[in-house]
């Protein structure tokens, strides 16, 4: 047994993690980072699965991380390179299709072709929305406020947002208030008519969540689609050069520089606890590390009855805790190709292809989407799926050998509980992954001799691979019940845990999941604010 | 040309609420019926020689507390509980009361576990419903006038913290999910979904329904003696009372404005009435799109009002029976109110086929059967009835036509049989009111029961923030009925609260 003492140990080497073990240690805090896997990044990763093809295994792509945290850590010096994504490209399957890009003015030639009304429209619809995200950072960028609390600072913090709301006047008020409660398509009709638009935009509303784009609740999940930033320029979307991994590593090499260890292949088996107070972790090889903050990055599920048990905490704990709903509904399909994918209603050109160089969405109906969402309400895996297409390597060749390229698929509906049982999947696994390269090669009617390796990832094997209870990608749902003062669950929405000495950076936390940082950042400020390293 | 101090549009419940409300403090008040009878759709009618049906709002356990006491009306546990069968062989089905006590002996019989979290439940509904009806039992509160924020905030903080943050998680949350972290028994539960998404286009799993079942729960009191029709009655009586002057078969097809403010109404025969001030209990649709003179709405609120989602998904099958309706598997039962429901899937499901526009093929049903109290309504020993089947799209792919929905009446018929198999053999006549048939007889806007879709966006902010608290942009035009907060049922709300700012503006 082997003990040495930290003021923090950070569970978990994903992004969060390793954003909070860099702010720890940059404040002068002894860090230790342990990861569970042999690569670091958690759901941020980048791995060579087939030789010369660098996959971003889950999170393939990044918007809302804070441009705080790259300026604060210095990622750009630590080699993070962001590239962003040129065009939202929509096939259809009957030779049409829609492809929206930067440029308003090429957009709006592209929508016209289905609503001259929609084209006008369009431009107005991102200045709205863009406003509203505006309002919507300062959310992200803070602790959640607790409207429960007593606290004169929250009081006050709570009616400065409410008059920053009323600043924004009673029609982007009352478009607020839209976009918390309404479904992504009855939000889309208010503005638009056609369902070629319409299709593709109300699916960013149910991305890693167990509900269709006619649920309530759905629309604000399309303002993330306007708060990105990447280089300061707001509403992109980007690649990490190298993959996904590579921003993991770029933090970690920040946290690194700061002092920080890390170690990986050191899976944690539990909490050390004394006196209901945490101290430190047990490693899975029965090492006993001791800190004065264990913090953890996974989910909380894991942490709480993984990494506590349940015999270590309240009943009331507990039984909000098991309310808080995980239910994973997507899956990953990785695909190496041998030669740039091409789509049967807009053919490549000579080589060409600028329609490739985005974000490709399989998305080509409002009953089409609310199908798949209904084949998986009753535990089954969509049949045709909405599925996210990105293809890396256009736009960043380092990724695959010369003249190959990697097709990343995002795919939704694969709900965790299938009907069989989620022990089920991998028997299952294959007909998702051929329901998957099915659909996508009625566009791509070439795809299927070109592929050189396949890699199908479920909810179970997300769980499996990556820790992520249920296969949730974001910790948890973004459900309006989830989030703010009530994520995880309410009363622990501040990063603290009813274990003292244990704290939560993970996107279990507000402001939630997504390649953001903003959990790992705010953990890592609420900590030291205590004192309590 | 006659003159009045207030034109109320339309003689259902809530205008005659606002009638007598307005006349009792003195204003002349004209209400303006289209159809023959008054109470809209509170009441129902003599669909075949003999029998009369229960109208689409038939509960009246919602009716508002403040103003039950100037009416007069008995009140009695009725119905008194709610009975949810199945199939005999599947078990005894489910009595719900009202009272807890008694639901939870009863839920007992199957499930001693559920029995104790539904007191827990229903003690959680009694130490909120202050705060909810405080919300339900006021004009609406606003960012406009922040005082109106102010009273439900401390309110809602005076539940102290736990139950301050239940009630806001739960609110955004589906019916099926928050049911589930209570219940084991899907009876159980799917009995108690029913009221959440009635009228709605919404299933179990749809997030918000929640809100919709603490509003019903909320709402829900003891229910009347005579049901819809004697509150209907002794509304119009009390109205009269005091003073109000009622004309039925008088349609009203314009709101007349001058200068931005409205000065009278056009009848269907030409006839045009002065007032100052028209209060509308029709639909906020129906009101501002149809009545009003185009352009007279600013593009804007037009543009707003045109999105309003107002698109009914019940469907009324009426059957006038030779036998009283009974379910095999507690036959000894007379049943006033029954539930047809099957899991919560299967709920989900029924839903699912209004999103293609599409009929459901097992629908939820909601069975009504007005004979048990008031016999009269059937010759001796025979019955009524009436079955509000959810969910039937207003907008079907394809239209409604007499085949589609003798299919539904068929398809309605034979699953209320798989519960009472006597049932087909005592059918005498039946009838079918699709969506589109409930528009035109009551003059509801897509045949919508509750006027406007009960969904989050459009509770508290109804039917939009131009005219959520009853004031139009049109001067002189208030919007009273189940368009306005706190929306639909039998509640008298709407009414009751137009008329209070109809007074305090005036």
């Amino acid at each position: 047994m082997t003990t040495s003492r930290y003021d923090a140990i950070i569970v978990g080497g994903g992004h969060n993690g390793l954003v909070c073990a860099a702010y720890l240690a940059r404040a002068g805090r002894k860090v230790l980072v342990l990861e569970r896997r042999h690569v670091l990044g958690g759901a941020a990763v980048t791995e060579e699965l087939h030789p010369g093809f660098h996959f971003s295994v889950c999170s393939y792509v990044v918007s809302l991380f804070r441009p705080k945290i790259i300026r604060d850590l210095e990622l750009a010096r630590h080699g993070l390179e962001m590239i962003p994504l040129e065009s939202a490209f929509t096939p259809l399957p009957d030779g049409r299709s829609l492809c929206r890009w930067p440029d308003w003015h090429r957009t709006r030639r592209e929508i016209a072709q289905f609503s001259a009304r929609d084209a006008d429209l369009y431009p107005e619809f991102g200045l709205a929305m863009g406003k509203m995200a505006y309002f919507a950072r300062e959310l992200i960028d803070n602790p959640a406020p607790d409207p429960a609390s007593f606290d004169p600072r929250e009081l006050m913090r709570l009616l400065r947002l409410g008059k920053r709301l009323r600043s924004l006047g009673p029609d982007l008020m009352h478009l607020n208030t839209q976009l918390l409660t309404m479904s992504a398509v009855d939000f889309l009709d208010l503005w638009f008519e056609s369902e070629v638009l319409k299709a593709p935009m109300s699916v960013s509303g149910v991305i890693g969540t167990f509900l269709g784009v006619r649920s309530p609740g759905t629309a604000y999940v399309l303002l993330h689609h306007y708060m990105g930033e990447i280089d300061g320029a707001f509403r992109s979307w980007g690649l990490v050069k190298g993959g996904n991994g590579q921003l993991s590593n770029a933090v970690a090499s920040a946290a690194r520089a700061s002092g920080a260890e890390i170690r990986t292949e050191a899976p944690v088996s539990r909490i050390l606890l004394r006196n209901g107070e945490a101290e430190g972790v047990v490693l899975d090889n029965g090492d006993e590390i001791h800190a004065k903050v264990v913090v953890s990055g996974l989910d909380p599920r894991r942490t709480f009855l993984g990494l506590v048990g349940e015999a270590n905490l309240d009943d009331a704990f507990v039984t909000r805790l098991s309310r808080f709903k995980f239910r994973g509904s997507s899956g990953k399909v990785n695909l190496a190709v041998d030669r740039l994918p091409e789509f049967a209603c807009r053919p490549n050109d000579n080589g060409r292809a600028d329609h490739l160089r985005g974000d490709i969405a399989i998305a080509p109906g409002i009953d089409y989407l609310e199908t798949a969402y209904d084949e998986a309400k009753y535990g089954d895996f969509s049949r045709r799926p909405y599925i996210n297409v990105v293809i890396p390597s256009v736009l960043d060749p380092s990724v695959a050998p010369p003249g190959k390229h990697i097709v990343s698929c995002f795919v939704q509906y694969a709900p965790y509980h299938i009907k069989e049982g989620a022990d089920h999947w991998p028997n299952r696994r294959e007909a998702f992954g051929d329901a998957v390269v099915d659909t996508l090669a009625e566009y791509c009617p070439g795809l299927k001799d070109t592929i050189l390796y396949r890699q199908v990832l479920t909810p179970w094997d997300l769980e499996k691979e990556f820790g992520l209870t249920e296969g949730n990608i974001f910790h948890g749902e973004l459900s309006p019940e989830q989030l703010l003062f009530q994520r995880p669950v309410s009363g622990w929405a501040h990063y603290r845990t009813p274990i003292a000495r244990l704290w939560m950076c993970g996107s279990g936390t507000h402001p939630g999941g997504g390649v953001m940082g903003a959990p790992g950042m705010l953990a890592a400020r609420a900590i030291l604010k205590t004192n309590a390293t | 040309m006659t003159a009045c101090d207030v034109i109320v549009i339309g003689g259902g419940h809530n205008g005659l609420v606002t009638a007598a409300a307005l006349a009792g403090k003195g204003r002349s008040v004209l209400v303006l019926e289209r159809h023959a009878t008054l109470g809209g759709l509170a009441v129902g009618d003599e669909f075949h020689p003999g029998y009369t049906s229960a109208g689409p709002l038939h509960d009246t356990s919602t009716f508002a507390s403040a103003l039950r006491a100037e009416l007069d009306l008995d009140a009695v546990e009725t119905p008194p509980a709610v009975f949810t069968p199945q199939i005999p062989d599947a078990g005894p089905g489910l009595l719900l009361h009202r009272d807890p006590g008694r639901a939870a002996a009863e839920i007992g019989r199957q499930n001693a576990v559920d029995a104790n979290r539904y007191a827990d439940y229903r003690a959680f509904i009694d130490r909120v419903g202050g705060f909810l009806t405080g919300v339900l039992e006021r004009p609406p509160p606003t960012p406009d006038a922040l005082r109106s924020l102010l009273g439900p905030a401390i309110r809602l903080r005076r539940l102290g913290r736990i139950d301050m943050l239940e009630v806001l998680r739960v609110a955004p949350m589906c019916v099926a999910d928050w049911l589930k972290e209570h219940f084991e028994s899907e009876l159980l539960s799917s009995t108690l979904a029913v009221p959440a998404l009635a009228g709605t286009r919404s299933g179990p799993w749809s997030p918000g329904t929640a809100a919709n079942l603490l509003r019903s729960e909320a709402l829900t009191r003891s229910g009347i003696r005579g049901g819809a029709a004697t509150l209907i009655d002794a509304l119009a009586r009390h109205a009269r009372d005091r003073g109000v002057a009622i004309r039925t078969e008088a349609t009203v097809t314009r709101l007349r404005t001058e200068g931005g403010r409205v000065v009278g109404v056009t009848l269907a025969d030409g006839e045009t009435i002065d007032a100052p001030i028209v209060a509308a209990s029709c639909d906020p649709k129906h009101t501002q799109l149809e009545l009003l003179a185009p352009a007279t709405l600013a593009p804007r609120l037009h543009h707003r009002m045109t999105k309003v989602r107002a698109s009914g998904a019940m469907a009324i099958v009426d059957l006038a029976l030779s036998a009283p309706l009974r379910f095999g598997c507690r036959p000894e039962l007379d049943v006033a109110h029954a539930r047809v429901v099957g899991t919560i899937d299967d709920m989900e499901r029924a839903f699912d086929a209004t999103k293609y526009g599409r009929v459901s093929a097992e629908p939820i049903l909601e069975v009504v059967v007005p004979t048990v109290e008031t016999p009269s309504l059937a010759p001796p020993g025979h019955h009524v009835a009436s079955i509000m089947t959810h969910f039937a799209p207003y907008d079907l792919d394809g239209g409604w036509t007499g085949d589609v929905a003798d299919t539904l009446a068929d398809t309605v018929i034979a699953r209320l049989a798989t519960f009472a198999s006597d049932l087909p053999g005592s059918i005498v006549a039946r009838r079918v009111r699709t969506p589109v048939d409930l528009e035109t007889r009551y003059g509801v806007t897509g045949g919508h029961i509750h006027h406007v879709e009960h969904a989050l966006d459009q509770l508290i902010v109804r039917p939009d923030p131009e005219c959520a608290r009853y004031a139009t942009p049109v001067a002189g035009l208030y919007l009273c009925g189940s368009g306005a907060h706190p929306g639909g049922g039998l509640t008298g709300l709407p009414g009751m609260l137009a008329a209070e700012t109809i007074l305090g503006g005036s």
